[in-house]
């Protein structure tokens, strides 16, 4: 790769200054995750930057051509990693979609709760670590203990604390215990109230949002030219929402809730502050999810009935494709799956949001400081595994 | 606007290169020429009744006689979305040196230029007039698209052998000792193609061999 | 300070020289081992805050009573650590600059009046003295930052540079304040002043924007949150002392504390009344020795009140930007503490005549 060209002011009548080349990552406590971008700076302020992703590549792609579609669920997992409900659930559509079977509707309403549940989940981690970012180290405990209370409702159905294999083409793997709506319902009591402490710490606080408000703007042109989705999105003004306007789940369509859009409360319409107060509020709205799904969910079988029978051998989607989009806490994941007969799929690809909200990153960086580099990076929220996959 | 309805409207552009609406797979997708991709993307992007403000994916499949390249475009203002697929058949022998072209959506959407590159690398399929043509997730001194179909492992990476056939460590002899490899001189690319192919089948799509029905030996693997 | 030099001279019969020598010697070897034993104590303190506020609990393990031996256990572990000097670094001013740092901050000791007639040196202009000596830790800061042949180094030198000499400022400026109402810059006039006329915070109104302009000014000196991005974690990895491991690590960080207790003593000393107490309940000032040393004990309490404050808030508030900072420093509190002086100096010409 060529080396950003590094040159030097040669204009003697100033102060004689160099161009400073600074790498930000792969290892930094800051990019979350393995991200590199190289970065030209000019004393604080940067002039150029260039992301280097593919530090995460996992070759997720290729394994999906050589496993069947069921061994393929736990890849899902891991390519977001903090939001793996929402990914398995992606993944599973699009399986059903070309096998042509629907979940019963006793898994679709699990579904919708465990993917909110993991919403939550996923934006309690983009608030911790964004506090700590912009180096308020507490708040990032205080979500953990909302995050764990998180982890222990949701392994108690799949076993598993972050990486769920939980739901999976034509339902879910099991069913919940007779508790566990109880307790699901106990927490949504505590979070509200907690959600509160949060807001008193970092929302309101005057350095958090002279840090955060008029950086990092993303226009709605650059949302759309961008391909960035879900709180990008919906922090520039747009009200969209994947879960509302294209329902890619039944119990979507019967439950009420608001999508919250940015407002440019404290600064410009679509800078930092106005993203992660769209964060904020999107916990509040899958809290509402969450308790109208848990009174209004049926009984019944959790897993399609002729799939329990296709399980035993590896699934054989008829030859076709299909391209299901889901409202992931990042933004819009999209799988992409071409089936020729076979018991693996011979396209397999992913369409991460992390992706895509970071290809916005070399444009938003130029003109500002290296403090806020790393608070637009933390508010775009990406996960490296999304990206690289 | 259904699939038809998009597909009605592209016709009645008159724009040349545009297919016919594939209904047969899952997903229905509209098979477009190369040479107009740029102008049907920004007809689909600039009319009012189309309005396809985002390119959602780009993705490059290699298929049995052709590698196709599907576009998804959606629209936020009509919560419509459309396939377009560009078939780029295969030559006949080696596709080792085979790159095939297509002309670059980045100036379209932008969201396109990261898309692109990834299907450059993966799958060799090259972008004319693409700004920023490299490599994105592999480095740049890969050899080989690792997503083709006849895509050959590497048998070592930065001067450590891959042993892609390797006896398990157990049932090593611990006697030989293997000399340590050198550093790799600057300039060598990181995977070196092995000289002779390697005896693992590649499943690629289709399902792994039936196991062979050997006598009951004396270890048994867990449960039938 | 008086009553070393007469055990040495009278008691051991020394002459000369050697009765101030070795009287000096004792004190700034008795304060080298109080700082060493304060410093631990304060990290322990700060984890057990920083814990308490973040609902867990902190050190709990080590020596059985709420960890209370973590921090010795952590500097015997410093100590063995390997000493690591990057390849390009300047060897001579990378193994210099936490000597430059520690001492300039240990020198403000010498100014700081314990209780009556326990200090080693009772300088005339002793506010400003212990501020200037203070600063001496810039340019240790800067040749740690430039020697570690790191960018990341560099940024936090130079972003060091840049807050604590503009934050001398507004410090010094507030301090005035209670400089006039006083009228004297020696450290021993404010207690005794105290002690009759009661804390210099409750003279007049004006002395609480002098607290707070001095106390927020003093934090950006120490390098505390939330004005810490020298050694901002999440931005610089370490900031200054990225490079640096081991015991030298170990010597910014003890100078972190030594410079918190520092600005607290002043704070305790100029505002909240120093080793006397309040009210004036027993006069320690003119107690018979050894009780005059419960003088020590008032003040202590005071500075670690100061420095719970201080704890508490950097593990509250999130941190600011440099150019933040600069503006801060410059555009508000510069302007308030001249408003606080002048406002004082018209209160004590109008109220008392």
């Amino acid at each position: 790769m060529e080396a950003l060209e590094m040159y030097t002011t040669d204009d003697r009548t100033d102060v004689y200054t160099e161009e400073l080349k600074l790498n930000l990552g792969p290892q930094h406590p800051s990019t979350h995750g393995v991200l590199r971008v190289e970065l030209k700076m000019d004393g604080e302020i940067i002039t150029g930057s260039r992301s280097d992703i593919g530090y995460l590549h996992r070759c997720a792609e290729k394994i999906g051509e050589n496993v069947t579609y069921l061994q393929f669920t736990p890849y899902t997992d891991r390519m977001d990693y903090l939001a793996s409900m929402n990914n398995n659930l992606a993944w599973s559509l699009t399986v059903e979609k070309l096998l042509g079977v629907e979940a019963p509707e006793r898994a679709q309403w699990l579904r919708m709760i465990c993917a909110e549940l993991n919403r939550i989940a996923s934006h309690l981690i983009a608030f911790g670590t964004y506090g700590i970012d912009i180096g308020a180290n507490t708040p990032f405990f205080y979500a953990f203990r909302e995050r764990e209370s998180i982890m222990e409702l949701l392994e108690r159905p799949s076993g598993a604390r972050m990486l769920y294999n939980y739901i999976q083409p034509g339902g879910v793997r099991r069913d919940v215990d007779e508790n566990w709506v109880d307790d699901v319902l106990a927490f949504c009591d505590v979070f509200e109230r907690r959600w509160a402490e949060y807001n008193t710490l970092l929302t309101n606080n005057l350095i958090f949002i002279k840090r955060t408000a008029n950086i990092g703007i993303v226009t709605k042109e650059m949302v759309f030219d961008n391909g960035a989705g879900g709180p990008v999105m919906r922090g520039s003004g747009i009200k969209w929402d994947l879960r509302r306007d294209v329902p890619y789940l039944k119990p979507y369509d019967e439950v009420e809730f608001d999508v919250p859009v940015g407002e440019g409360t404290h600064g410009t319409l679509g800078d930092c502050w106005d993203r992660y107060w769209v964060r904020m509020r999107e916990m509040m709205e899958s809290i509402r999810i969450i308790r109208q799904g848990c009174k209004a969910m049926p009984g019944g079988e959790v897993m399609e009935k002729g799939m329990k029978k296709m399980y035993k051998t590896p699934l054989k989607p008829a030859p076709g494709e299909a391209y299901v989009r889901c409202e992931n806490p990042r933004g819009e994941l999209g799988f992409y799956v071409v089936s020729e007969g076979g018991t693996s799929p011979i396209r397999c690809r992913a369409r991460g949001p992390s992706f895509c909200n970071l290809s916005m990153l070399d444009s938003l960086l130029p003109g500002t400081m290296l403090a806020d580099a790393v608070a637009i990076i933390g508010s775009l929220d990406i996960v490296l595994g999304e990206v690289d996959r | 606007m259904n699939e038809q309805q998009l597909h009605q409207k592209l016709r009645a552009t008159g724009l040349a290169g545009i297919g016919e609406l594939d209904e047969s797979a899952c997903d229905p997708f509209v098979v477009v020429e190369g040479d107009s991709l740029v102008e049907v993307c920004t007809f689909l992007r600039d009319d009012s009744e189309t309005r396809m403000e985002m390119c959602h994916n780009v993705t490059a499949t290699e298929r049995e006689g052709s590698i196709e390249v599907a576009y998804h475009l959606c629209s936020y203002e009509h919560h419509h979305s459309l396939t377009l697929k560009v078939l780029l058949p295969k030559p006949e022998g080696d596709l080792t040196d085979w790159h095939p072209s297509v002309p670059s959506i980045a100036g379209v959407y932008t969201s396109a230029n990261w898309h692109e590159r990834e299907q450059w690398d993966l799958l060799g399929v090259r972008f004319s007039d693409h700004p920023d043509h490299r490599r994105i997730l592999l480095p740049e001194e890969w050899i080989g698209h690792p997503l083709r179909k006849d895509y050959v492992y590497p048998s070592s990476h930065g001067g450590i052998p891959l042993e892609l056939d390797a006896v398990p460590l157990y049932e090593r002899d611990e006697t030989t000792e293997e000399t340590p490899s050198e550093p790799r001189p600057a300039g060598t690319p990181l995977n070196q193609p092995p000289s002779e192919p390697s005896k693992r089948p590649h499943a690629g799509g289709k399902a792994p061999p039936a196991p062979e029905k050997k006598a009951p030996k004396a270890k048994k693997e867990g449960d039938a | 300070m008086d009553i070393l030099i007469t055990f040495f001279a009278e008691t051991l019969g020394m002459s000369g020289v050697w009765p101030l020598s070795f009287a000096y010697a004792t004190c700034i070897g008795s304060l080298l081992g109080f700082v060493t034993v304060y410093a631990m104590f304060a990290i322990w303190m700060e984890r057990k805050v920083a814990a308490h506020i973040q609902q867990r609990l902190g050190p709990m393990e080590v020596g059985g009573w709420h960890g209370w031996a973590q921090s010795p256990a952590d500097a015997l572990k410093l100590l063995f650590k390997e000493d690591i000097i990057p390849d390009g670094a300047n060897k001579w001013l990378f193994w210099i600059a936490p000597a430059v740092v520690f001492c300039g901050v240990f020198a403000g000791f010498i100014a700081i009046p314990f209780a009556a007639g326990v200090q080693i040196v009772d300088i005339n202009l002793g506010v400003f003295f212990i501020i200037a000596i203070a600063s001496i830790e810039v340019v240790g800061v800067i040749m740690a930052g430039w020697a570690s042949n790191s960018k990341y180094s560099l940024f936090g030198a130079v972003r060091e540079a840049a807050q604590v000499v503009s934050y001398e400022l507004p410090s010094a400026t507030a301090l005035l304040a209670p400089i006039l109402v006083v009228g004297s810059f020696k450290l021993s006039d404010f207690n005794a002043y105290q002690a009759e006329h009661g804390w210099v915070l409750f003279a007049n109104p004006f002395m609480w924007i002098a607290l707070l302009c001095f106390f927020i000014a003093s934090l950006a000196g120490c390098k505390r949150a939330p004005f810490d991005l020298p050694e901002a974690e999440s931005e610089l990895v370490s900031g200054f002392h990225t490079e640096y491991s081991g015991m030298r690590f170990s010597f910014f960080g003890l100078e972190e504390y030594v410079s918190m207790f520092v600005v607290s003593a002043i704070t305790a000393t100029l505002f909240l009344g120093g080793y006397t107490l309040p009210f004036n309940l027993l006069d320690v000032g003119n107690l018979p020795a050894p009780f005059h040393l419960i003088g020590v004990a008032v003040l202590v309490v005071k500075i670690f009140a100061v420095i719970f404050v201080q704890m508490w808030l950097r593990w509250t508030l999130p941190r600011m930007r440099v150019d933040q900072v600069m503006s801060l420093g410059y555009k508000y509190l510069l302007p308030w503490g001249l408003f606080a002086v002048a406002g004082t100096a018209i209160w004590q010409v109008w109220m008392e005549g």
